[in-house]
């Protein structure tokens, strides 16, 4: 249909390195009860419900949404779970914008929470993502993947330690202003450059936390918001896009998609922003959170959103042009880096851009912003969601 | 996928277009990437496409079954889905049709492929499935689904007289026509008398009254209705009515005789397709039935058969092979059980029926049918597909 989709609600906790005081159902809750409240809407007005969780092993319970359909008011209600990973944040919020745009619900709740702090380690759980015969016994994590991907930007690109640091500090100082976030202490280049080497060239610093908290957002249909006179920010672009499985057919100098660059997230973006009417991002976007969990990654997802052309966000970062009162202010609230709970992940992103665009993002607002793009990746680098949302 | 001036003012009628199971499939000589990649290239084949005419993809497994930690990775590349939009929905098989059905009506896609699989090569399913029970009061006891299914079974034979012989005659009608459906397929005892006697499996169900799980894997291809007027496909099943809904969580909450999440879906099917007096409109059902006391409550819930009338619907054949409105003709789940992916497989066998291609247990004007899934413990999720030859546009 042509009728627009709006957000009106948004829950997130605060999040931490564990919440003893809350079971995981709990955890999904306390982002919803916020989300309701936000938008003045109680369970009565929900028509279905989008669960947002990624892997199972993450919260020890298989098919652990089943035990969430209380805490997310779904009894008797339509309700479904997605999962893409990383993404899966993302590709809630995207598979509750299909159900309004269906004409089937005028209302949608999308929540979900991670224990991630809790689940004892993750990379134990990420490394069961891979193929059990070739890739699982490497071992392979999440962590060795992407430092695979930072060594071929730094082969193909002008991009070092030092640049990936400033990442850090870049989106340590954003988290600092936003009391949401994970990880809010100031750091510097040089505490980032001696932190311990986790997988060369990233170390422990260039690393996103574990993080457990929730998150929740209302969806409402232009009828049903102007109907109720609502405020609301609009969906205006919606996509995704995946890579193989096998990381292998990432590399090598004649593969389509380089393991370098994020290809499919590129194509990602390709279709938001055709859908959204924007022909040229680096112009047209005022603020961006992109999904990005070690600090390299930031580059070429600057990139694939077409913010920078391919190997120059190194030097736009050193130039200030995505911290904010820069250019185009990247991860604002501080992104993945400084917080991640990985089955809400990416449905934060969403939520923070669409508070810049509403003019609700407090210590981290961007002054004037209305138009923001957002991103979640999954799997192996392999699902890749992405959004435009506008005032 | 749809350029935004493409985009059409109203919801899309969605149809589908291709449809193919393999249960069981080969798993000892094949990957399941290599399943999955036969799967697709022999859904695309039925529906006369290419890979390039798949807008998206949304697919269902289960972590536990398949032993990964996100099961659609390994789709990616064997479905198609690199650069296309996949999503994935671990809830349900059929929830991934669920979704499919709502991208193509949201008119932002053309056209889905949705699969869900589910192999059987974990040690112990038992073991696999309890890990979804509560960790704290319900693991333990230990109660896995089979446990759950059986505590409703025992609640509905205190709620209804003669269910349990309802439920043996079900069990018996299933059997015969899933002989006809898989021939090669070994199916269980279709003599209510020994189904009775078989030894215990989970009180009150015996070893006869379940199907163990086998592996299956199960792909449709949905498309709207102005790609199907453009390409000129004659036999489509159309989506007339779609509900889905939830119970709760846990089963101590829950009255497991009384199912509101199936009460909403069949509301929310039935209105959309226009549905006033099911026994009068249905043809034929394709119905969850792990254990044969779901059967029954889809029945009831479907508007089919009341609890004062199971026994004697039961006993009369009014829903076995020449009944007045045939259920479960390809054996449902009681006679072959692709577990994960057995709700998809009733809207599958659905939509041969509706396409004309069920073979010997076609039933001639097959016009108007009706599809329920449930998965989880007792019935957790319940999904209802009204699937017609017409579209419904002009009447």
């Amino acid at each position: 249909m042509s009728e627009r989709v709006g957000i009106i609600g948004i829950g997130q906790s605060v999040f931490k390195s564990r919440r003893d005081d809350a079971s995981y159902p709990d955890l999904v809750r306390e982002a919803v009860a916020i989300a309701l409240a936000d938008c003045k809407l109680s369970f009565d007005d929900i028509e279905a419900i989008v669960y947002s969780l990624s892997p199972d092993a993450m919260v020890g319970i298989g098919n652990a949404e089943r035990l969430g359909v209380d805490a997310v008011g779904a009894r008797g209600k339509r309700f479904l779970r997605i999962n893409t990973g990383g993404s899966t944040g993302i590709s809630s919020v995207a598979a509750a914008f299909y159900h309004i745009a269906a004409g089937a619900c005028d209302v949608v709740l999308t929540a979900g929470a991670d224990k991630v702090g809790e689940c004892g380690d993750s990379q134990s759980v990420l490394n069961k993502i891979w193929d059990p015969t070739y890739e699982r016994p490497l071992p392979l994590g999440t962590i060795t993947m992407l430092a695979m991907s930072a060594v071929r930007y730094m082969y193909k690109y002008p991009m070092d330690e030092e640049d990936m640091a400033r990442v850090v500090v870049k989106n340590r100082a954003h988290a600092a202003r936003n009391p949401y976030a994970h990880l809010r202490k100031p750091t510097s280049i040089d505490e980032v450059m001696s932190s311990r080497y986790i997988a060369w060239p990233i170390k422990l610093f260039d690393c996103c936390p574990q993080s457990s908290g929730g998150c929740a957002m209302v969806l409402a249909s232009e009828r049903y918001i102007k109907q109720h006179g609502l405020d609301a920010v609009w969906i205006t672009g919606v996509g995704h896009s995946s890579e193989s499985y096998y990381m292998g057919e990432r590399m090598g100098d004649k593969v389509k998609a380089d393991h370098a660059d994020a290809f499919a997230l590129a194509h990602s973006f390709k279709r938001a922003f055709v859908m959204a009417g924007i022909k040229d991002p680096a112009m047209e976007v005022h603020v961006a959170e992109l999904y990005a969990p070690f600090s390299n990654t930031e580059f070429h997802a600057i990139e694939a959103a077409g913010l920078a052309k391919l190997g120059e966000s190194p030097e736009k970062v050193r130039d200030g042009e995505f911290s904010l009162g820069g250019r185009i202010p990247v991860n604002p609230s501080g992104g993945v880096l400084c917080t991640n709970a990985i089955a809400v992940t990416a449905m934060v992103r969403v939520a923070e851009a669409a508070l810049q665009v509403w003019g609700r993002a407090g210590e981290h607002q961007v002054p004037g912003a209305k138009i923001a793009i957002a991103s979640g990746n999954g799997g192996d680098h392999q699902f890749f969601g992405t959004m435009v949302v506008e005032a | 996928m749809r350029n935004v001036s493409d985009k059409r003012d109203t919801p899309a009628r969605c149809g589908v277009i291709a449809c193919k199971s393999v249960v069981p499939f080969e798993s000892k000589k094949r990957s399941l990437e290599e399943v999955l990649y036969e799967l697709t290239q022999s859904v695309l084949a039925d529906g006369g496409l290419r890979i390039d005419d798949i807008d998206g993809i949304v697919v269902a497994a289960n972590d536990q079954l398949d032993g990964r930690a996100i099961s659609i990775m390994a789709a990616s590349g064997s479905v198609g889905g690199v650069n296309r939009d996949i999503l994935s929905t671990p809830s349900s098989g059929e929830h991934a049709f669920v979704l499919g059905t709502l991208r193509v009506a949201s008119g932002h896609f053309r056209t889905q492929l949705v699969l869900a699989w589910s192999p059987m090569e974990v040690a112990s399913t038992s073991e696999a499935l309890r890990l979804a029970a509560d960790p704290y009061f319900h693991r333990a006891l230990p109660m896995d689904e089979w446990s759950a299914h059986a505590l409703q079974a025992s609640r509905i034979e205190a709620a209804v007289p003669d269910s349990a012989i309802a439920a043996l005659h079900v069990v018996a009608k299933n059997r015969r026509c899933g002989r006809l459906a898989f021939p090669n397929q070994a199916i269980g005892s279709s003599d209510p008398d020994s189904i009775a006697a078989s030894v215990p499996f989970r009180w009150p169900l015996t070893r006869e009254m379940i199907a163990l799980p086998i592996s299956g894997a199960v792909a449709v291809v949905l498309a709207s209705d102005d790609f199907i007027a453009e390409r000129q496909i004659a036999n489509p099943a159309w989506v007339r009515g779609m509900g889905w809904a939830a119970e709760s969580a846990y089963l101590g909450d829950r009255d497991l005789v009384s199912l509101p999440g199936l009460a909403s879906a069949v509301e929310q099917a039935y209105r959309k397709a226009g549905i006033k007096d099911p026994r009068k409109s249905i043809v034929l059902a394709e119905v969850a039935d792990t254990t044969p006391y779901q059967e029954l409550l889809a029945w009831e819930h479907l508007g089919l058969s009341g609890r004062k009338t199971w026994k004697h619907d039961a006993i009369a054949g009014t829903f076995a092979e020449k009944g007045k409105i045939p259920i479960n003709l390809s054996g449902g789940a009681l006679s072959v059980n692709p577990i994960f992916c057995a709700g998809l497989h009733r809207i599958a066998e659905a939509v041969t029926q509706v396409r004309g291609q069920a073979g010997d247990r076609q039933v001639p004007g097959a016009n108007l049918v009706v599809a329920h899934a449930a998965s989880g413990p007792a019935m957790q999720y319940n999904t209802v597909v009204v699937l017609g030859r017409s579209s419904g546009e002009s009447e």
